[in-house]
């Protein structure tokens, strides 16, 4: 116990520790925030930058980035409406509208705060159980991520405001963009047209940046001329009074960040989803409607990313299987440093273990005094007249996108992303259902074709399958639930 | 964004610093770029970062690394190809490109460009889960012949290891399986720790510590001697004496660069990663994740290579997964 | 039920999203046609139906939505173009498009120098010192950013 816990004071007792992971947290949040730069991207340089460094100094400085990183990306979400990573894609869908009211200031202190309880609870959850936690998601077989998928595409109900033949359009699209490559399994093009260039596909954060991004500034375009809203920044820091009051969402959110984060197939990206449509589904009578400045549509996805973050180590530390593609690189970079991550790391190094714990407490710390920090001036960003800001916002895009695989054709792609959002938009279309398809159908091609080829090929036991396995027969029991409760075929009808 | 801008200067000045300052010599003159044609944190990642500061500190220069993921390593590859031939660009490959071909992914494999240095060659492993009922790779073949197209192997898509694999010991052998296709070794492991698939051939350096705490169960090496990481795992040839004349075998990961480049600065590089793979950290890492360094230049590189394609390549066509015949395509019988 | 009159365009553009997504389905069902229950093409047509259904929805949903107030094809064309393709829209999508193309002849800074001037001079219609320092700012913080922290390469 004494040892336990002299490891996990170890990152903050050292001041040479405690730096790094106050730098590794500040850099974060702006690599974060700065749309094409992703924190998986800034790991990996990383492991080239401290390969002379202890071991302990450079996961310190990794721990901070990722956290930083995570919340970074609601910043470009709340203020440009550009999530500057994949996790912040549900932030923008309400925290945009707020920084249009003037509320930036508050949105950004908000979600703050709810990213540090997040933050904590997740690994609160992870250090007291890890071993169990991994052990369930290790009995997720490939139907049960299909069913998982299957869920989050439900949630277009939610997503698709006016007219769900909308959303559902909107989705099929994003799935197919999402089709687009080299197909895993037989390795043979899909949507490809024989180019070498789409072998590997449309990233989807090349589709995030041209639709949220680019659209947005396309259409601010037609309000060129009214003066942006005065922003009030005043209360940055949200009263306990507003905090206590999602304190309970904010818990609820964080356990579905925690297990989706755990997962080894999915990441914070989808339980932030996830936490936004619990947070439509549960609140009957939000002071502002959804998509139009809910705080708890803010509070919900903060917390589930951030949760999600320690659920991403659960896997790593207790498997040395990656949670997500952040820790994937950093089990790479334990590799590479010489340690053996693996389901000995907590036996062998059990120091790794309670050192990380502490380090992501601090890291959440910091988090909380940096993300605290100059929101004044950040929101005054979206004061500035908007003929700065279109062409500030369309440089911004082109290097985010060209920065991630360095190409130009990712750029013109990212373009072409941003006039199709611009008309969709025209014409009552959502953007989110789109990214929804995006993340969710790959997730769903790939896991249906590993349960059917399990089975092999044969649908009656598929679906057999589904209903005979206690896990997959819950998930399937939601499934059905949420398919009659919100979707009938009335609606179907009637709500276009 | 002032602290921003500050930090950033810092940070830069920092890294200025520790590269050192650039010798003066005609080459490199400035950063190299090195691709790499899998993604962060994968075996090809984590060989390529390891090795390359030791090579950084023999060239005297700085190379800057980036995934190039996508396409079982086509992207990366055509990435390079694309490049100025101007030794300022190298690729950091895999087995890969070698099988691309045969594939039918691309129409070049590695005699398309020049290779600096094959690094070093991993080895293979035949895994179950800890509770499975098979315990020796005749228990698994026995099961297989009793139950055609039962089992549930992982794998990792067409040109992919298991799937590499599966071909040599169908084309000694019949292993009739349902090839449950994941997105590389990590996602097979951990399905295989859940019990939803039966087996999966992986590689060592992936599967050693899962195999050394007891969660996977060893059946075999693919190698003709047991290997000293894991000395209770039986070799292959003692079930399957046919598959030897494959081995021995195993992925292997490879610095190449374009043809054109100019043969001094192809030999400077040479010498460079030549002194990069035979330092001994890096060797030591290589050992520690199951593997060998190999170390090849110059013409045994060319050697190793064609070797590798044409006993991977044959081995397949005679398991008829090959889809283009490496007869058409000139490659000759090993 | 809204039966708000369809926005100018709003019907072709449906009918254009409709060809689209037949096209899709015929791209789709090309990869591997029917050959197997978890063949690569079975989920992309599986969306690609998704697709064409919920826009032949859309579309019988609409057909006794009032048409747009005005006068023919032509007028409707007109009304498109005048709300949602202003001549400030066109112009500032062409800049962006030569942003682009100039980008790698170019490089990095002078392209950002020049597009960045362009629009913010055009889009303030004039300002010519102000737009000159706010660009030389942005896209030395951006170029700092990028290439040194980050050792990303720029064009």
């Amino acid at each position: 116990m004494g040892d336990t816990l002299s490891y996990f004071l170890m990152a903050w007792s050292d001041p040479w520790l405690l730096g790094l992971v106050a730098t590794g947290t500040f850099a974060g949040i702006y690599i974060g925030a700065i749309p094409g730069l992703s924190v998986t991207m800034a790991v990996s340089i990383l492991i080239s930058f401290t390969f002379a460094w202890d071991i302990n100094n450079a996961l310190a400085l990794m721990v901070g980035v990722f956290c930083g990183g995570v919340y970074g990306g609601s910043r470009t979400a709340i203020l440009l409406n550009i999530p500057g990573a994949p996790s912040a894609v549900a932030t923008a869908f309400d925290g945009y509208p707020l920084a249009q009211r003037g509320e930036a200031g508050q949105a950004i202190g908000l979600s703050t705060v709810m990213s540090v309880i997040g933050g904590m609870i997740g690994i609160a959850i992870l250090a007291a159980s890890a071993p169990v936690l991994s052990d369930m998601a290790l009995q997720f077989a490939p139907r049960d991520y299909f069913l998982i998928a299957a869920l989050g595409l439900l949630l277009v109900g939610s997503l698709a405001a006016e007219s769900l033949a909308r959303g559902i359009f909107a989705a099929a699209l994003g799935g197919i963009i999402g089709m687009i490559g080299m197909d895993p399994v037989t390795a043979q093009g899909r949507f490809t047209f024989g180019s070498v260039d789409l072998l590997g596909g449309v990233h989807y954060v090349i589709v995030m940046i041209g639709l949220f991004g680019v659209a947005e500034a396309l259409f601010q375009l037609h309000q060129l001329d009214t003066t942006p809203v005065r922003q009030k920044v005043d209360k940055i820091i949200p009263s306990l009074h507003l905090v206590l009051r999602f304190l309970p969402l904010s818990l609820r959110t964080s356990i579905i960040g925690v297990i989706i984060g755990a997962l080894p197939g999915t990441g914070g990206d989808i339980a932030a989803l996830f936490a936004y449509d619990h947070a439509k589904r549960t609140t009957k009578t939000p002071k502002v409607p959804f998509g139009e400045g809910a705080y708890e549509g803010l509070v919900a996805p903060e917390s589930a990313n951030n949760a999600a973050v320690g659920g991403a180590f659960v896997p790593m530390l207790t498997l040395g299987m990656p949670g997500d593609a952040v820790t994937a690189v950093i089990i790479g970079a334990m590799v590479v440093h010489g340690l053996n991550p693996g389901p000995m790391l907590m036996i062998e190094t059990p120091h790794i273990f309670w050192f990380i714990v502490g380090a992501l407490v601090l890291a959440n710390i910091c988090l909380l005094v940096f993300g605290l920090m100059g929101i004044k001036l950040f929101a005054r960003v979206v004061e500035l007249p908007r003929a700065i800001l279109i062409p500030l916002i369309l440089v911004l895009c082109v290097v985010g996108s060209y920065s991630i695989n360095g190409s130009m054709t990712e750029v013109f792609w990212m373009l072409g992303f941003g006039l199709l959002g611009y008309f969709m938009k025209i014409f009552g279309f959502q953007m989110g259902p789109v990214i929804l398809g995006v993340i969710l159908g790959p997730l769903m091609d790939k896991t249906y074709r590993q349960a059917m080829a399990s089975v092999g090929d044969s649908s009656s036991a598929f679906l057999m399958d589904l209903v005979t396995h206690p896990l997959s027969l819950i998930l399937t029991a939601v499934v059905v639930l949420l398919l009659l409760s919100h979707t009938p075929v009335k609606r179907l009808w009637t709500r276009r | 964004m002032l602290k921003a801008l500050l930090a950033t200067l810092t940070l830069s000045a920092g890294a200025t610093l520790l590269a050192g300052p650039i010798q003066a010599a005609d080459y490199p003159q400035r950063n190299i770029e090195g691709i790499i044609q899998w993604g962060a944190g994968g075996a090809t990642d984590n060989v390529a970062r390891s090795l390359t500061p030791h090579v950084e500190e023999a060239l005297n220069g700085k190379i800057i690394l980036n995934n190039r993921p996508g396409g079982t390593g086509v992207i990366g590859m055509n990435t390079v190809m694309h490049k100025p031939a101007n030794g300022y660009t190298v690729l950091y490959g895999a087995e890969n490109p070698q099988l691309y071909p045969v594939m039918g992914l691309a129409d070049f494999d590695y005699s398309d460009m020049t290779p600096i240095n094959v690094i070093g060659q991993g080895m293979v492993v035949i895994a179950v889960p800890a509770d499975s009922p098979y315990n020796t790779m005749d228990d698994l073949l026995k099961a297989a012949h009793d139950k055609p197209g039962e089992l549930r192997m992982g794998g990792t898509g067409a040109g992919g290891l298991p799937s590499t694999v599966l071909a040599m010991i169908n084309s000694v052998d019949t292993l009739d399986v349902r090839n449950v296709t994941f997105g590389g070794d990590g996602p097979g492991i951990t399905a295989m720790l859940g019990d939803h698939i039966d087996f999966m051939p992986l590689s060592l350096a992936a599967a050693q510590e899962q195999i050394k705490a007891g969660r996977l169960k060893g059946l075999a090496v693919l190698s003709k001697e047991r290997l000293d990481v894991l000395p209770e795992v039986p070799t292959i040839t003692e079930s399957l004496p046919d598959i030897g004349s494959y081995l021995p075998w195993g992925p292997f990961w490879a610095v190449a660069v374009r043809k054109d480049t100019p043969d001094d600065i192809k030999a400077t590089l040479s010498k460079a990663y030549q002194t990069g793979v035979a330092n001994k950290d890096f060797q030591s890492f290589i050992k520690r994740n199951g593997a060998e360094t190999l170390n090849l230049t110059g013409q045994e590189a060319v050697d190793f290579l064609n070797h590798w394609q044409s006993v991977t390549a044959w081995a397949m066509q005679s398991a008829g997964t090959a889809r283009v015949s490496p007869e058409k395509l000139s490659i000759p019988k090993p | 039920m809204s039966t708000s009159p369809l926005k100018a365009g709003e019907r072709a553009f449906n009918i254009l999203l409709l060809l689209l997504s037949i096209s899709i389905l015929v791209v789709a069902y090309r990869i591997s046609g029917f050959e197997s229950v978890r063949s690569p093409g079975a989920f992309p047509m599986f969306l690609g139906c998704l697709l064409v259904l919920s826009m032949v929805v859309i579309i019988i949903g609409q057909r006794h939505h009032p048409r747009p107030k005005t006068t023919g094809h032509l007028g409707e064309t007109r009304q498109f173009f005048r709300t949602h393709l202003p001549p400030r829209f066109m112009v500032f999508t062409l800049m962006t498009i030569g942003y682009l193309l100039l980008l790698t002849p170019l490089g990095f800074v002078p392209a950002t120098l020049l597009f960045m001037f362009c629009a913010i001079v055009y889009l303030f219609r004039g300002r010519w010192v102000l737009s000159a320092l706010v660009t030389v700012g942005a896209t030395a913080i951006i170029y700092a950013l990028f290439t040194l922290l980050f050792q990303v390469y720029l064009p």
